[in-house]
């Protein structure tokens, strides 16, 4: 019921242009926390698939990718509905999506207990190191500019300090602002900088072009064909997306353009590669959401989240004081297996919902842009008011909505800024914890095997692509 | 800022102190990157020249929408403040269509209220209309 009920709030809101996942679940908090925990818990991972898979359908007959995960399916899919076969498209991003989530739900099943155990081991020291890990390969992999990325991911760590210490309680860039003390409520950045610097951002161009909603005909099916075609790339885009999710590679980003880049070579149709390809299509929403999936292992199993969207699913938790880590599967492990169940049927339930609805959903890609940013905009306030009934959130919003507007119109990734803002206090937890055990002595971030282990991977992330940078460079001039 | 005794061995500022040099740092090295020519451009493939100046008075429109609201939602209630907010945006927008725009956003506004307040129970300030259609 409330499966149902998510998946169809989840694919609707999706659906709407401008929103990505992150933004539909952060959206939709407000009206999960009056339900119990457990009744939330199902409806944010059918939402969570929902959202991923309306980014889908926008990609397709709107050439309006939602979220960068989209922007491959756009490529081809849009190419697709030109071509009069944007029932196909669909159809083969929505099975894709079913297989690929199915089989990456099992592998998250099996993985993150298994992760869980091995983190239970970690120090402080080790998890302060997969914390910067996560900070490093967030701020360089995301967006075009490295140096921006690590940016975002400063004024996200500003933020995070604002409030009281949580071990002294001494304030902390709360500038004798007593709503400030609690911190800055993340939900309410979240919001904020991707719902209203994006209608900040969008007015300031003016550009109000009415973009053109492909016609669908026929039904949303595939030949047997399209099948023959689309099972393979299917498997090959979850086989790439799952465990890019799993490591903290920066988003759903890497794993499409992979994908992608796998089909059009094994491909025996290279030459429609670029004009329509349908597994140009299926490989990519494959990876899409097997990466989905992929970002909840650490997510649930170390309360590292690695994508935005995997940090509001972090947020939303910790609204009914649930703390993903490794503790949770010890503590409330029905809740792990609550949800991990709630993904199987979400998944499923799109399917079953999404192919007979889709002309349905068709239809809202015709509301008139104006009525719909002036809809997200209206309710991004009511989100973030409501999770506290104080106008002081309301303020935040407004200014973290023009940062918001800077960093889109300057090219800065806003992923970063979130990550920073949810792990930088965590970071700080652990760092002290960790100086605590050794007295004071910093030379304990640096001990022991694991830590060692993880900074020299840290060093490879940042050092690799510099190389390789050079490389190019030194071979273009020869 | 002031320090309550007694706290532990590692000091609240420790960790602000190693944000500061970081955030610096990028800063600094940003400006040199800005310096050197690689202005920041828009990600993503929107049509229109990325390069266009910016409509600020479109962009004050939006921003006062919002600012709006915030004004009003605790005098007002929320029906006012968001029916204003909607309409706002979408003249903001471009839309011209004055009757029909307040008419959206005046049922917008009144479907998301009640929803919210009838149906899952959140508050939400009532404003003058207390009384007149109960408080939630």
């Amino acid at each position: 019921m409330f499966g149902l009920l998510g998946t169809f709030l989840g694919t609707l809101v999706g659906v709407l242009p401008g929103i990505g996942p992150a933004l539909a679940i952060g959206l939709l908090l407000p009206v999960c926390l009056t339900v119990n925990p457990t009744s939330a818990l199902i409806m944010f991972a059918a939402i969570y698939y929902g959202a991923m898979y309306g980014g889908s359908t926008t990609s397709i007959l709107l050439n309006t990718p939602g979220e960068s995960g989209s922007v491959i399916t756009a490529l081809e899919g849009n190419k697709m509905a030109k071509a009069g076969r944007a029932g196909a498209a669909l159809a083969t991003a929505a099975i894709g999506s079913f297989v690929a989530g199915t089989i990456a739900t099992l592998l998250l099943a099996f993985g993150a207990p298994w992760m869980a155990d091995v983190a239970l081991t970690i120090q402080p020291a080790g998890y302060l190191s997969l914390i910067i890990l996560a900070f490093a390969t967030v701020g360089t992999l995301l967006g075009s500019s490295r140096i921006r990325g690590l940016v975002a991911l400063s004024v996200g760590l500003v933020i995070g300090l604002v409030g009281a210490d949580l071990q002294s309680g001494a304030l902390r860039l709360t500038f004798g602002n007593m709503n400030a003390i609690d911190g800055i409520e993340t939900v309410t950045v979240i919001v904020a900088i991707f719902a209203l610097g994006e209608a900040l951002y969008l007015a300031s161009r003016h550009t109000l072009l009415s973009t053109e909603v492909i016609e669908m005909k026929g039904k949303a099916w595939m030949t047997r064909e399209d099948f023959r075609r689309s099972w393979k790339p299917w498997l090959r885009g979850t086989a790439i997306g799952f465990p890019l999710g799993v490591i903290p590679a920066g988003g759903s980003e890497v794993p499409t353009f992979l994908s992608y880049g796998v089909e059009k070579a094994l491909s025996k149709n290279k030459d429609e590669f670029g004009k329509g390809a349908i597994e140009g299509v299926a490989g990519p929403e494959a990876a899409n959401n097997a990466n989905a999936a992929g970002v909840l292992v650490p997510m649930l199993a170390l309360g590292l989240p690695t994508s935005a969207t995997a940090a509001v699913v972090l947020v939303a938790f910790q609204s009914f004081n649930i703390q993903p880590g490794p503790m949770l599967f010890q503590t409330n492990p029905e809740i792990i297996w609550g949800l991990i169940a709630s993904l199987f049927i979400g998944n499923t339930l799109l399917l079953v919902l999404n192919l007979p609805l889709i002309r349905f959903w068709v239809l809202l890609l015709k509301i008139p842009s104006h009525y719909l940013y002036a809809g997200i905009t209206t309710f991004a306030l009511l989100g973030a008011y409501a999770l506290n009934n104080s106008t002081f959130d309301l303020q935040v919003a407004l200014a973290v909505g023009f940062i918001g507007y800077l960093f889109r119109r300057f090219g800065v990734p806003v992923t970063p800024l979130i990550i920073g803002v949810i792990l930088g206090p965590l970071a700080e937890l652990q760092f002290k914890r960790a100086l605590q055990i050794s007295q004071g002595d910093w030379s304990i971030l640096v001990a022991g095997g694991f830590p060692k282990m993880i900074y020299g991977i840290l060093l490879l992330v940042i050092i690799g692509p510099l190389v390789w940078n050079f490389k190019k460079k030194f071979a273009v001039k020869k | 800022m002031d320090i309550p005794q007694g706290s532990s061995i590692i000091s609240p500022q420790t960790f602000p102190y190693m944000v500061a040099i970081f955030t610096s740092l990028v800063g600094f090295v940003l400006i040199i990157d800005v310096l050197r020519g690689r202005l920041g451009t828009p990600e993503g493939d929107e049509p229109g020249d990325p390069f266009m100046g910016a409509n600020f008075k479109t962009m004050a429109m939006i921003a006062t929408a919002i600012a709006l609201h915030v004004i009003l939602l605790e005098i007002a209630g929320y029906v006012v403040a968001a029916t204003v907010c909607f309409f706002g945006v979408s003249y903001g927008f471009g839309s011209r269509k004055y009757r029909k725009d307040f008419g959206i956003s005046l049922a917008f506004a009144l479907i998301v209220y009640f929803s919210f307040t009838k149906g899952l129970n959140i508050n939400l300030p009532s404003g003058f209309f207390e009384g007149v259609i109960g408080n939630g």
